[in-house]
């Protein structure tokens, strides 16, 4: 059936058709952008393969009794509870897609189209936009469900784009209310450091009782969610959720009418928003910042300072790079718990995870500094020596990365004086090799790609991967090594083939190196 | 730096893409001139400049900047020039004082030089109440003024610009051109492309017009006209490059 032009379902073909082509659609410009099964193919076999994996794990887990198990109410619910803050997460982004980046909106505002109708699409695409990703991981369950003779678990459809309703509404009312209260301009920025925060939260609240509990090592996070919620009767609402994703007609018809409120009252209330939302957002290049005092310079250093100062005011003034790299930091906090904990002792884990973290938050910065410069050609028709530019570059990619894991390592070398140092020494190795890597094989982006810099440079990704696994393990392996009385000969010809990768993906990142660099 | 030297000597100069973009190309620009490079889409203006600024190598031929080969001393040449392309090389994140700071820095300009010389530019292009904004936030004309202030905070001999009136308003247009007329006449040199034939007719004291990256004509306008026998820089154009 053919929508007509200019009516609502119009507007969500043209919307799903957007959809399309920013994630699936072929990126290669000599190919069309329409529908290809050939583009699909490699997503059905995923999609077959995650059937056949939940065949095992429902049949393994459910094994047919009449009634749901409260363990799994209980791990539905935590599923639900993550996926609503990974949802909320990429709504957020979304949100703020829809209302800065994307040029159409203009243009449709300016069209006879009713604002209203505008919204609803537009909210409507956030939320198949951010369903979609769940549904394609989480949907073959429920199919295996009916094929094992649980039909009541197609309620996985409903509740996760009730889910996603909620989400999305939550997401759009929020951006819409900053927009209100701070401006165009600071939303764009706060939205997209709650969105990279909520996806975080998830991290943190999963590491919370490994930091507060002292509990035997191998209890799986599960069992120790079951166990702390046996207090909470089954029939309690804080399980409604996880009982709707399992098919309880109930629980699921909850979902679903809050979610159908959500979208409708968001809609109701807000599409003039939205309207003045957009119409702020027009004045975004014209910040109101007031001139603070006379004119200073600091015109009295040398090239390398110069650049490297200019490097760091780029980053810090950037909130959505740095919201992306801060990230990475949020996983070392249960590192540093580990690390000051009185009875810690944990070195060689503590040494891993500083390795492995200083080596990824190398790499994004190599890339930000290295190949994401703004201005390329007034550096390279400069005077300044090439060299120099480099070797400031460097610096000012892994000088913060070391800065930053210098007092762990520090408090490490105190307590344990070997361990201390090799850690160091794996520290450091990783930040240079890693830096040098991205430097030699990294493809240049604009610096808000800097999530997607891995794509379309399959090369790099496996030379850093490789490389960062390689100085993980050396990371773990000379500690060990260094506080056994003997040396196996296995635990050497580990850290021998570890060294090799370690030392050996640089020099390769070397001959496959981007001439153009 | 040899002063008896030209500003701008280029001599066969060559370059080749899918097709030749700048084919044997000679070019010499007399210190203290302003030169405008006129030709249609695609004739090889912006690859000779960026030859010139150092940001492409030829394939073939010569480019001298005062008397300073580029291939030889890529950095002495670099030196006594500044080349400022239709997009600004700014950085969104800096304020305008911090960009000029960092120019300054790279082409190694002394702090006592610099300071005196930012402030001025800041001021003679409208910019000192915008100084503590950061650049993203400014309009194209802003931009390009900016871009223009960094350019000449080394003050350079030699000025190459990329369509540098590209979508200023008039106010903007103004200052640019007064500035420019300003380098020149303190002995500086300008080369320029535009789209403007407005601008070349009012600015330029000589005028060469590219085509498939060759010179076909050059000369003070008096000199085009005589040849072409056509009235406006316009009818000459058209004329010369066979749209008329």
């Amino acid at each position: 059936m053919i929508a007509r032009p200019g009516s609502a379902l119009w507007l969500l073909h043209h919307e799903v058709r957007l959809f399309w082509y920013t994630t699936l659609a072929s990126k290669k410009g000599k190919e069309p952008r329409g529908f290809h099964w050939k583009l699909l193919v490699p997503w059905l076999v995923i999609w077959l393969a995650i059937h056949a994996g939940g065949w095992y794990v429902v049949g393994k887990v459910f094994d047919g009794a009449a009634e749901m198990p409260q363990t799994l109410v209980v791990a539905a619910s935590m599923l639900l509870v993550a996926t609503f803050l990974f949802m909320l997460s990429s709504a957020l982004k979304s949100s703020v897609e829809v209302l800065f980046d994307r040029g159409d909106m203009d243009l449709l505002l300016s069209s006879p189209l009713p604002s209203r109708s505008i919204f609803s699409v537009r909210l409507a695409g956030v939320v198949l936009g951010v369903a979609s990703l769940y549904l394609f991981f989480l949907a073959p369950l429920a199919h295996v469900g009916l094929l094992q003779g649980h039909p009541r678990w197609l309620a996985l459809y409903p509740v996760l784009l009730g889910m996603a309703a909620i989400a999305s509404a939550a997401a759009m009312l929020l951006t819409l209310a900053l927009v209100r209260w701070l401006g165009a301009r600071r939303t764009r920025v706060v939205a997209q450091v709650l969105g990279a925060l909520a996806g975080a939260l998830l991290f943190i609240l999963s590491q919370l009782p490994n930091l507060a509990v002292q509990t035997g090592a191998s209890e799986g996070i599960l069992a120790r969610m079951a166990r702390s919620s046996a207090d909470i009767a089954a029939d309690s609402l804080v399980w409604l959720p996880g009982r709707a994703l399992l098919g309880d007609p109930m629980g699921a018809a909850t979902v679903g009418v809050v979610a159908l409120l959500a979208f409708a009252l968001t809609v109701a209330l807000t599409h003039r928003s939205f309207t003045r939302g957009l119409q702020l957002t027009a004045g975004i290049a014209k910040p109101s910042t007031r001139p603070t005092g006379a004119l200073r310079f600091r015109f009295h250093q040398n090239l390398a300072t110069t650049l490297i100062r200019k490097e760091w005011r780029l980053i810090l003034r950037d909130p959505q790079l740095i919201s992306q790299v801060l990230l990475q930091l949020l996983y070392l906090i249960p590192v540093l718990f580990l690390v000051f904990r009185k009875d810690g002792a944990q070195t060689l884990a503590v040494g891993t995870g500083l390795t492995l973290l200083c080596g990824s938050l190398s790499s994004s910065l190599a890339w930000i500094v290295l190949l994401s410069e703004d201005a390329p050609d007034l550096l390279q028709s400069s005077p300044a020596n090439p060299r120099t530019v480099r070797h400031a570059k460097l610096a000012a990619a892994v000088g913060p990365v070391l800065a930053l894991v210098c007092v762990p390592v520090l408090w490490l070398t105190w307590r344990a004086p070997v361990s201390g140092l090799l850690v160091a020494f794996t520290v450091c190795g990783v930040a240079i090799g890693s830096t040098l890597i991205v430097m030699w094989t990294g493809k240049p982006g604009e610096r808000s790609a800097l999530a997607r810099r891995g794509q379309g440079n399959g090369v790099s990704a496996i030379f850093e991967l490789s490389h960062l696994f390689g100085w993980g393990a050396l990371a773990f392996m000379l500690p060990y090594a260094a506080n056994q009385a003997q040396t196996g000969l296995g635990m050497a010809a580990g850290i021998g083939f570890a060294g090799a990768v370690a030392g050996g993906m640089p020099l390769l990142a070397w001959v496959f190196r981007r001439r153009t660099h | 730096m040899k002063m008896e030297s030209p500003s701008l000597l280029v001599s066969g100069l060559r370059k080749q893409f899918a097709r030749p973009a700048v084919d044997g190309l000679d070019l010499t620009i007399a210190r203290g001139e302003l030169y405008a490079l006129l030709g249609p889409n695609g004739a090889g203006k912006t690859t000779t400049l960026r030859m010139v600024a150092g940001l492409l190598a030829p394939d073939a031929g010569r480019i001298e900047v005062n008397g300073i080969d580029l291939a030889l001393d890529p950095a002495g040449a670099k030196r006594s020039m500044a080349y400022l392309p239709d997009d600004p090389m700014l950085y969104g994140k800096l304020k305008p004082t911090e960009y000029l700071e960092f120019v300054a820095g790279l082409w190694g300009v002394d702090g006592s030089t610099a300071e005196p010389r930012a402030r001025q530019l800041l001021d003679w292009l409208d910019l000192t109440k915008h100084a503590h904004e950061l650049t993203e936030g400014f309009s194209r004309g802003m931009k390009q003024k900016l871009a223009l202030a960094g350019a000449l905070i080394h003050e350079p001999q030699l000025l190459i610009l990329d369509e540098p009136l590209t979508g200023l308003d008039a106010g903007a247009s103004r200052q640019v051109k007064d500035l420019l007329l300003s380098h020149v006449a303190k002995g500086g040199t300008v080369i320029l492309t535009t789209h403007i034939l407005e601008v070349a007719e009012r600015l330029a004291q000589r005028i060469g017009i590219i085509q498939h990256g060759r010179l076909i004509a050059q000369g003070t306008l008096e000199q085009l006209r005589q040849e072409t026998e056509a009235e406006t820089l316009e009818d000459m154009f058209l004329q010369l490059t066979g749209q008329a």
